[in-house]
């Protein structure tokens, strides 16, 4: 009996855990939006801490394909109305050495053109100077929309 | 002395599972809406948080004050429940009054409808606005609220299973009305 009380704590530990995309995913560098997806010298975790999407939203992830996550943040805005959910749903895919956002869902009203959300996730970790993949940390390094550190 | 371990956590377990809940009874109901009332007027996110189940689900249905802008309505799972039960700590002055409720306990027990009008009052910060200090506000807002919950037992303990909320808001005056901070 406690053999199969101790099992079912293992299998529902396991089974309630929160998925979560590994390091090795959002390490890679996140590319940019251009036809050569050139990389953004930031790594995808960068971008995401960069834009606070550890923040006010509820976030969680999800697996739709192998070489494949996407995480969605929904949050409750206060309009003039009363309150209003407002989500978005970024699916970002391996791609090489690289992580590339090939989708965007979001509330109405919201942007869902890959370009314009690859630019906008990308203005947060060039105003911050955060820290960038290892290939731009030389001087004269280039990259998506990259302004290098003077 | 392996049969004394055996025993004792057989027994350990079995008191346990004496503790859970297998099935209702108003006066349960009703006390459980008192603690989640209480917990409310506490505004602590964890405990809020811990009152509703697993697949908790909230539709809410909101009139603002003015009546020409037709009502906003939204689900909410309990992972975005719970983050905005931790914007909600950020109050200083809150309160909320409980007109009536009433109970109906499921035939198999194991689940109760609860129909409850509530009266919030809190600040009103307008859309849009950033307030300089949490006292940064000209009116407070009235909510009128219609909950209609169901209860039920999970994991031996009673919780919210869903939450259909229909609120109406009014302002008044700041002046016009006096809450204390907590």
């Amino acid at each position: 009996m406690l053999l199969v009380m101790v099992g079912g704590l293992v299998i529902h530990h396991y089974v309630s855990k929160e998925e979560a995309p590994p390091r090795a995913f959002t390490e890679l560098e996140f590319a940019g939006a251009d036809t050569d997806h050139t990389g953004s010298c930031y790594s995808l975790s960068t971008v995401l801490v960069a834009n606070r999407t550890t923040g006010g939203a509820a976030r969680t992830w999800t697996k739709p394909r192998d070489g494949a996550w996407s995480l969605m943040l929904d949050a409750v805005t206060e309009g003039y109305g009363g309150p209003v959910r407002v989500f978005q749903k970024f699916t970002f895919e391996k791609g090489g050495n690289q992580v590339r956002l090939v989708d965007v869902e979001a509330a109405k009203g919201m942007k869902t053109g890959i370009k314009e959300n690859v630019d906008e996730l990308l203005e947060m970790p060039n105003a911050l100077h955060s820290t960038p993949v290892d290939r731009c940390l030389s001087p004269g390094a280039a990259g998506y929309l990259f302004v290098p550190r003077r | 002395m392996r049969i004394v371990i055996f025993t004792a956590t057989l027994l350990a377990l079995l008191a346990s599972l004496a503790g859970c809940k297998r099935s209702l009874d108003e006066r349960d109901v009703r006390a459980f809406i008192d603690k989640a009332d209480n917990t409310a007027r506490k505004r602590f996110a964890p405990e809020i948080c811990e009152l509703r189940g697993k697949d908790f689900k909230l539709h809410l249905k909101f009139q603002g004050h003015e009546p020409r802008v037709p009502p906003t309505e939204l689900d909410m799972d309990r992972k975005l429940f719970c983050k905005e039960a931790g914007n909600f700590s950020r109050l200083r002055q809150y309160e909320l009054s409980r007109n009536s409720i009433g109970i109906s306990i499921a035939t198999d027990r194991k689940t109760a409808r609860v129909i409850a009008e509530y009266v919030e009052t809190m600040p009103y910060y307008e859309p849009n606005t950033f307030p300089r200090t949490l006292d940064d506000f000209r009116e407070f807002q009235v909510v009128a609220r219609h909950d209609e919950s169901i209860v039920g037992i999970e994991s031996g303990d009673l919780v919210f299973l869903s939450t259909d909320s229909e609120s109406s808001q009014s302002l008044v005056a700041k002046g016009s009305v006096s809450l204390p901070y907590d």
